[in-house]
């Protein structure tokens, strides 16, 4: 199979806030947090610009190329993951954010012009994670561009008379999915630069509500991603090394981006892993406080300077 | 989108951002004909206005901006608003319903959530877990209906609630939150390949969109007989406008032209007994739905227009109802017509823009010439 370039946007995720073997837990302390350093005016749009990208997991190309330009000095290693050394000497430190997120890519068109789907990354806790496809506006990421499609559904009015009470109700999944972009033969897609193992997922549209809470597909990850490359802009003091890893494919393949980066420029003598709490998470109201995205910034510019 | 409401904040200035950045960058269709951007120019705004039933001002002033400078428009008591031209026996009607399904506010509970009742039909898991929009006098508030935390088995959804980040009733109520205030999703017109496009409420706006576009080209000097042209109030909750604009005139109208959708089995997931209507293969007569039946006799004079004005026209059966039918007890005719639309009720509908363009070109001939 010849080498395939996909346009997306990209996008930065992670899970929890959490540690390397070696290292302890890192009690977010208010009370110990040097001044801001970046202002969460500057910091809100950073977050919502990365909710509102796409990395599925494996196919994160088109995230790491932005935050390669955002990040001068930062380089792709071999596996995508993107990485930026900060300072030098002992100790040796990782300071990571994973960057995918569970997603989809075509798995095969219809003859009328459909694409079905297969499911990439496993790691959901949302267990209809699947049913949220079903009849909302999707995003392919063909050769040429991206792409707007819907998943169909069937029409409220035709299911009248054909549904009675205490029916089978079950679950949507990944295998009900017919993507509909307009298209009215195989070829029609084709030409649209979609085909097998296209990249696809829920039309991003990030949502600010409520006193500064971010709702999104994976929107923790990605606003921990960005509070991780708004920490790196505020250029720390850095005590020894601190290598600046966003890795990829943490949802496949056992987590194969931070495996890659430890083994590539490892080891190293504690691992902090960049995450904010979330609620409804999975969902596609995945929702973050930015507030918290302050704190995580703030809290990992101390970790770099060995505060 | 929405002029007349206030929309404003940092907030939905920074999704309105996103929405841009999301564009597709990709040319989707080759050069437009006249009439199919014509026909987009129309529908877009329409699309993008929200209006629940029984909250349909948006709609309704869209429609108003939207019309030709000539026309003379008037609302009724119900909110229907009404344009009428031409002098003389028979008087025919053609009816759009402005709303769109959506939710109402029932109850703001003490961690501050809303709970809701439907307004209209539809499958209630489309919206659980997506972004929400509540409509109150202080402009929209966003929000999110919260996902289920149980009962993973199923399809459908506990009753939805919406969650406006606040922790707390007064809170939720300081936003502008209110009972009765409407609920729906945030919503865009979103252009698919070749002559197709995607959004929620093409039902009816793609409807409201072919009464426009049929007054934009409407040779007033040929016609023969009165006009009334109605856009039409709280249809999806029982046809209530028209039943009032119905009574207004009773035996009046020799026939009534409700423009709805036809929703059709054309996707993949539904079966081919009826309803089956192309999508892009141009209006629809909508001879039988769950409301009327459309005299044989009127199916073929209307075959034998379309033909003479070279409009496309397929005919068919599908369900739903249709406010002309409101018109029917007073002995005036249905004669009903729609476009195909695919996924109905869903904040993903699919239709052609060809389509609104041939419904807009029937809708005009029949005012000229039957």
């Amino acid at each position: 199979m010849g080498t395939r370039r996909v346009r997306q946007h990209s996008a930065v995720s992670g899970p929890p806030f959490s540690v390397g073997r070696t290292a302890a837990v890192v009690t977010l302390t208010l009370a110990t947090l040097s001044p801001v350093r970046l202002s969460a005016q500057s910091l809100d749009p950073l977050a919502l610009r990365f909710a509102g990208m796409t990395a599925v997991t494996g196919l994160e190309q088109a995230m790491t190329d932005s935050l390669l330009a955002l990040l001068p000095g930062s380089t792709r290693d071999r596996s995508g993951n993107v990485t930026l050394t900060l300072g030098q000497g002992a100790p040796k430190r990782l300071l990571q954010c994973p960057l995918d997120e569970v997603g989809y890519v075509v798995g095969n068109i219809t003859g009328e012009g459909y694409l079905l789907l297969r499911r990439v990354g496993a790691r959901t806790t949302y267990p209809l994670f699947d049913q949220q496809l079903e009849g909302h506006r999707v995003t392919v990421f063909g050769s040429k561009g991206p792409i707007p499609g819907v998943v169909a559904v069937k029409s409220t009015h035709l299911t009248r008379g054909r549904v009675t009470t205490g029916a089978p109700d079950p679950v949507f999944t990944v295998d009900n999915a017919y993507v509909d972009v307009g298209a009215a033969t195989a070829t029609d897609a084709r030409a649209l630069g979609i085909d097998v193992l296209a990249p696809l997922s829920l039309a991003k549209q990030p949502l600010p509500y409520g006193d500064r809470l971010l709702a999104g597909p994976a929107a923790g990850r990605r606003a921990a991603c960005a509070a991780l490359v708004a920490a790196v802009q505020t250029k720390p003091k850095v005590r020894g090394t601190v290598v600046v890893a966003f890795t990829v494919q943490s949802l496949y393949a056992s987590n194969s981006g931070l495996a890659s980066v430890k083994a590539l420029l490892g080891p190293f003598d504690d691992i902090k892993t960049a995450s904010v709490p979330t609620r409804y998470t999975d969902t596609a109201v995945e929702t973050v406080a930015l507030a918290d995205v302050d704190r995580l910034e703030r809290e990992m510019v101390q970790w770099m300077e060995g505060r | 989108m929405r002029a007349e409401r206030r929309t404003g904040g940092r907030a939905v200035g920074l999704v309105a951002a996103m929405l841009l950045s999301a564009s597709p960058s990709v040319r989707l269709s080759a050069q437009d004909s006249a009439r199919v951007s014509e026909a987009q120019a129309v529908l877009a705004p329409l699309v993008e206005s929200y209006g629940v039933s029984s909250a349909e001002g948006p709609v309704r002033e869209a429609v108003k901006r939207l019309l030709p400078t000539w026309a003379k428009s008037e609302t009724d008591t119900a909110g229907n608003l009404w344009v009428r031209l031409g002098q003389g026996s028979p008087l025919v009607v053609f009816v759009a319903h402005m709303d769109e399904i959506g939710f109402r506010v029932t109850t703001v509970r003490d961690d501050g959530s809303l709970e809701l009742e439907p307004r209209g039909g539809f499958i209630a898991s489309l919206f659980e877990g997506q972004p929400a929009l509540v409509h109150t006098g202080k402009g929209d508030v966003a929000g999110v209906f919260i996902p289920r935390d149980s009962g993973f088995t199923r399809h459908t959804p506990p009753p939805l609630r919406v969650d406006v980040g606040a922790t707390s009733r007064a809170r939720a109520i300081a936003r502008g939150v209110s009972l009765g205030a409407t609920v729906t999703m945030p919503k865009q017109y979103v252009r698919l390949a070749g002559t197709r496009a995607t959004g929620r409420s093409f039902d009816d706006r793609v409807g409201d969109a072919a009464l426009l576009l049929a007054l934009r080209h409407l040779d007033r000097a040929t016609l023969k007989h009165e006009v009334i042209f109605i856009w039409s109030v709280r249809e999806e909750i029982g046809l209530e406008g028209a039943g009032v604009a119905a009574a207004a005139l009773g035996t009046a109208p020799r026939r009534v032209h409700a423009i709805d959708t036809f929703v059709s089995a054309d996707s993949p997931l539904e079966l081919p007994n009826f309803a089956v209507a192309p999508i892009g293969a141009g209006a629809v007569a909508r001879a039988l739905d769950n409301s009327s039946v459309t005299p044989p006799a009127y199916v073929d004079s209307l075959l034998r227009l379309a033909r003479a004005r070279g409009v496309a026209l397929q005919v068919g059966t599908t369900n739903g109802g249709n406010d002309g039918s409101m018109f029917t007890p007073y002995g005036v005719v249905d004669v009903a017509l729609g476009w195909p639309l695919r996924y109905s009720h869903s904040p993903a509908e699919v239709i052609d823009l060809k389509d609104v363009a041939s419904l807009a070109d029937l809708v005009r001939a029949i005012a000229e010439s039957w």
